[in-house]
C-alpha cells in the first residue's frame, strides 16, 4: 500500500527543553565551577524529574534512583570546573548519570532485588484512554526482561529523546553499537509485547530482522 | 553485528527508525529514509510500533518526585565531605602553636586595649538605655487600648484554608507501580512529596483535576481517606491537621502501622 501519510517527526518535550536551555546549563555549570549553591541547585531542579523518571522505571525503587542522581551530582559538583563545553551539558551529566546507573544495576544484591519476576499488570483493554497507560505498564514489565545495556538505551532514545550519536556518546560506545542494542531491545519488545497486549503483529517472527541483520 | 545499512535500503531505514520516531533525525537523513518508510508497508507499520513506544514512554507520570528532599541529602554528603577534608588537610593546634610565633608582652597589651572600653563610653551607653526603656514606657501607657477599643488581630488568627490533602506512607515493600495501581483504584494522586520520611501528599481524583469545591473536596477526601485507611498496602495515611473540621466525626484519626 501507498501511503502518503506524512512523517511529521515526534517531537518529546525532551527535545523542546534541550533546544532553549542548553546555553542555560552551560552558564549555571560555569557557576558551579565556583561553588555556586544556588545554580547547582537549580541545574539539579532540571534533572531531577528526568532522571528520577528514568531510573525508577529501570530500578523501580526510588532509593535506588536517588542515590544514582545524587552520586552523579557529586560528581557534577566536583568536576564541574573540568566541562569544557566539547559536549551539551545533557550529553555529559547523562553520560555519568549512565555510568552510575549501570553499576548500581551490576551490584549483585541490587540485580537481584530489581529482576526479582513480579505479577504482570492486568490485560490491556480495548479502552483507548487506558491504552497508553497500560501500555506503558506492559513496557515497564517487558524492559526489565532487557540486558541492562539495552535497557538504558531504549530509555535513552524512546523517554529521553536522544539521538544517535547522544547515546553512542552517553554509553561511550560505536555508533553502531546502539543501533544493534536497540536492534536487539526491538527485537524481544516485539516477541513479548504481543503476546502481553495484542498491540503489535503476532506473525511469530520478528519484523525486519531477515534483512535487519547484518 | 548489525550493518550500519545505506539509510536509503531497507536495512538502513529499519535501524534508523527509532530516531525517525522520536525527532532527532536531521533533515537530511529523514530525506534519505522517508520515501523508503513510505513506500514500505514493514517500515510503516513499525514506524507505528515506535511512535507508540515514545508516546507511551513519554506519558506524563502518575508519581513525581520532589527534587528537594533528596537535593538536601545531597548537600549534607557535600558539607561533610567537605568538613572531612578540611579537617584532614588543616594542621593540628599544637603544630600551629609551635609555628606561630607568641606574641610579646607589648603586643599582648595592644591585644588586650582593643577590647577595652573606656568608661565614659559606658556611662553614655547606659544613660541612652534608661532614656529609651522610659520613653518605651510611657508611650506603652498612653497607648494602652480603652476597654471597648477593638482588639488587635494578627494575620494569624484566621485559620488558614484547608490543603485538602491526605498523608500518606506506602508499606515499604511495595513497588512504584503497586503504589500507582493503589492510587489509581483508590481515585487518588499524588499532589507532594516525598518528603525525607518517604510520605507524600495525595488528593481525590486524576493528576491535574482541580476543580473541587471545598464542601465536595471534604466529603471526597472522607471517602478517600476511608478506602486508603482499610488498605493492607498503605502503612499509614493520616489527614493532614486542620482538615476534616466539618467530617470530623467521618475521620476518626490516622491509621498507624
Amino acid at each position: 500500500m501507498k501511503g502518503t501519510q506524512s512523517i511529521d517527526p515526534h517531537t518529546s518535550s525532551e527535545s523542546n527543553y534541550r533546544g532553549g536551555s542548553a546555553a542555560r546549563e552551560v552558564e549555571l555549570i560555569a557557576r558551579i565551577a565556583n561553588g555556586d549553591r544556588k545554580a547547582f541547585e537549580e541545574l539539579y531542579g532540571l534533572y531531577h524529574r528526568r532522571l528520577a523518571r528514568f531510573l525508577t522505571r529501570l530500578t523501580k525503587r526510588y532509593d535506588v534512583a536517588e542515590e544514582v542522581i545524587n552520586d552523579t551530582f557529586y560528581i557534577v559538583w566536583r568536576k564541574a570546573g573540568d566541562f569544557r563545553g566539547d559536549s551539551q551539558p545533557s550529553t555529559w551529566i547523562l553520560g555519568i548519570a549512565y555510568r552510575k546507573a549501570r553499576n548500581a544495576f551490576r551490584s549483585s544484591s541490587r540485580i537481584l532485588a530489581m529482576e526479582n519476576p513480579e505479577a504482570p499488570p492486568p490485560p490491556l483493554t480495548s479502552e483507548e484512554s487506558l491504552k497508553t497507560e497500560e501500555l506503558r505498564d506492559w513496557l515497564v514489565h517487558a524492559l526489565v526482561q532487557l540486558p541492562v545495556e539495552q535497557r538504558l538505551a531504549v530509555e535513552l532514545c524512546y523517554e529521553l529523546g536522544y539521538s544517535c550519536e547522544e547515546i553512542s556518546s552517553i554509553m561511550s560506545c560505536p555508533v553502531n553499537t546502539v543501533k544493534t542494542r536497540l536492534f536487539h531491545a526491538r527485537a524481544k519488545l516485539q516477541r513479548l509485547l504481543p503476546a502481553l497486549g495484542g498491540i503489535a503483529p503476532t506473525d511469530g517472527g520478528v519484523r525486519g530482522s531477515s534483512r535487519g541483520k547484518g | 553485528m548489525i550493518a550500519s545499512g545505506d539509510p536509503a535500503s531497507h536495512e538502513g531505514a529499519w535501524l534508523a527508525l527509532p530516531w525517525l520516531a522520536n525527532g532527532r533525525l536531521s533533515q537530511a537523513e529523514r530525506d534519505k529514509i522517508e520515501p523508503h518508510v513510505r513506500e514500505c508497508a514493514e517500515c510503516r507499520e513499525e514506524l507505528a510500533f515506535q511512535r507508540l513506544l515514545c508516546n507511551a514512554l513519554t506519558e506524563p507520570d502518575r508519581v513525581t518526585y520532589a527534587p528537594g528532599p533528596s537535593f538536601r541529602k545531597l548537600m549534607d554528603r557535600i558539607d561533610g565531605a567537605g568538613q572531612q577534608s578540611r579537617k584532614a588537610t588543616e594542621p593540628n593546634s599544637k603544630t600551629l602553636a609551635t609555628l606561630v610565633p607568641r606574641p610579646s608582652s607589648r603586643s599582648r597589651r595592644w591585644s588586650s586595649l582593643e577590647v577595652w572600653r573606656p568608661p565614659g563610653l559606658a556611662w553614655a551607653a547606659s544613660f541612652v538605655l534608661m532614656v529609651g526603656l522610659a520613653a518605651v514606657f510611657t508611650t506603652a501607657n498612653r497607648s494602652a487600648p480603652a476597654p471597648d477599643a477593638p482588639v488587635y488581630r494578627t494575620h494569624t488568627d484566621t485559620p488558614a484554608p484547608a490543603p485538602n490533602v491526605l498523608h500518606i506512607i506506602f508499606q515499604g515493600s511495595l513497588t512504584i507501580s503497586e503504589a500507582e495501581q493503589v492510587l489509581r483504584s483508590s481515585g487518588a494522586h499524588i499532589v507532594e512529596g516525598p518528603d525525607g520520611q518517604g510520605i507524600f501528599g495525595v488528593a481525590p481524583g486524576a493528576s491535574g483535576s482541580n476543580n473541587a469545591t471545598p464542601s465536595r473536596t471534604t466529603r471526597e477526601l472522607n471517602v478517600l481517606w476511608a478506602r486508603l485507611h482499610t488498605d493492607p498496602r498503605v502503612r499509614w495515611v493520616e489527614p493532614v491537621p486542620g482538615e476534616y473540621s466539618a467530617g470530623a466525626a467521618e475521620a476518626p484519626g490516622p491509621r498507624g502501622p
